[in-house]
């Protein structure tokens, strides 16, 4: 009988550590299921009274001056072709939602940002993201409150985007640092340092003509490619406010 | 209540590491790229409860370090599994390591989960323009060793009295 008793006692289901330990591993795969969602909101709500003011728009204005250029120059050439054409096939319609960044993770392998605004806000996995500049990312996942964007330079971002002025296609991958790389799969195309990037009209991803950036340099051309450093309008190491696009495309 | 949190303060300070990985302070950074924090849990705590514990607690903090980053097919769990091994075989009791080997440690250790991580982009997104990854992604390894091992010394030797204090009262596994 006291076998029996002191073996029963001894099963690890009786030992208070052992469900304690069981019962933190369940909520560590929680937490991994859910991808971090209780963890976001929780952030959320601890960093609420430390969010960013509005007062950035002195460090902002030359983005912001530099994207409008890039926008208007691109509303003149639409609308010179809209008018030989003579009907507009599409008009698209866009809703914005106004975030606020509470978390950056813009060093190292990891490059995202948190916003306050989640899928209670409407925000949806896949809206891009845009900042005073241009295009920032893309939404990647979102809690009830907060949603994880996926910016232009991380190591797993690829876009499909075009030199306006050669009307060149190509595919912006991100390389780890702040300075993503074009990589256009002709060797002979004429670009130019200088030359303004804008999302590609042929992406099923992105809506067509968003500013990205400005080719900062040209590599030679390799293997029938040839490459260009790109230096990204929206700096999302100095943006504390942003726009989510939802936009039909 | 006071005994209660001292005992409990490793578990309690183990939930505020996704919180400085989310506020990620830039004051601390260097050349853009933060320390490894972690590494600086990690440590102290391997070195108070022994290799097995520093193994299991390694997966746990890599199970949420990859819930929380968006690179979903990526993960840092070996890297920091194997460091959780190596840590718990510094022992306490002949004083091997002082407060600034700490910074030594955590920089190899660094190194280590970074390169990891670096061969895993490599390997899934193996293609002609992975080539474009290199300089950067080396930049960033020996920057996040730097800034680990600078600020190792500070966070380590605090979180190891803590969790020495701590060990006596109560013992998380």
């Amino acid at each position: 009988m006291l076998d029996i008793r002191r073996i029963s006692t001894n099963r690890w289901w009786n030992k208070k550590n052992n469900w304690g330990l069981f019962i933190f591993l369940l909520f560590l795969f929680f937490v991994r299921i859910s991808k971090g969602s209780l963890y976001k909101d929780f952030y959320y709500l601890i960093s609420k009274p430390f969010w960013p003011g509005q007062f950035q728009r002195e460090v902002l204005t030359k983005s912001v001056e530099q994207e409008f250029l890039i926008r208007l120059k691109q509303l003149e050439k639409d609308n010179k072709r809209l008018r030989e054409i003579l009907s507009l096939q599409r008009s698209s319609d866009s809703e914005s939602i106004s975030a606020n960044v509470i978390s950056r993770k813009n060093g190292s392998f990891w490059r995202q940002i948190i916003l306050n605004k989640g899928a209670k806000d409407g925000v949806e996995i896949g809206n891009f993201v845009v900042g005073p500049g241009g295009l920032l990312g893309r939404v990647d996942n979102t809690s009830l409150f907060t949603s994880t964007v996926k910016l232009l330079t991380s190591p797993e971002s690829k876009v499909g985007v075009w030199v306006e002025r050669i009307q060149m296609h190509g595919l912006l991958v991100g390389s780890g640092n702040d300075y993503p790389k074009v990589i256009f799969y002709n060797k002979d195309i004429d670009i130019k340092v200088g030359d303004f990037v804008l999302s590609s009209p042929a992406s099923t991803l992105l809506p067509p003509n968003i500013p990205i950036g400005i080719i900062q340099s040209v590599d030679e051309g390799f293997k029938a490619k040839k490459t260009a450093n790109i230096l990204l309008s929206g700096k999302p190491q100095a943006i504390d406010w942003v726009q989510i696009l939802k936009v039909e495309i | 209540m006071g005994n209660y949190f001292k005992s409990k303060i490793s578990l309690i300070s183990f939930l505020f590491i996704p919180i400085v990985y989310f506020w990620d302070p830039n004051w601390l950074e260097f050349l853009g790229v933060q320390p490894y924090w972690p590494l600086f849990w990690l440590l102290p705590w391997s070195m108070t409860y022994g290799s097995f514990n520093g193994s299991i607690i390694g997966l746990f903090l890599g199970l949420i370090l990859d819930s929380l980053s968006i690179n979903s097919s990526l993960t840092q769990i070996p890297g920091l599994v194997l460091c959780g091994i190596w840590f718990g075989k510094f022992s306490i009791s002949n004083n091997f390591v002082g407060h600034f080997r700490f910074g030594l440690i955590c920089s190899i250790a660094s190194f280590f989960c970074g390169s990891l991580y670096f061969f895993q982009i490599l390997i899934k997104y193996w293609s002609d323009y992975t080539i474009f990854l290199y300089l950067p992604s080396i930049k960033n390894i020996f920057a996040q060793v730097f800034i680990t091992g600078l600020l190792a010394p500070l966070f380590c030797s605090l979180l190891f009295r803590l969790f020495q204090a701590s060990k006596g009262r109560d013992k998380l596994i």
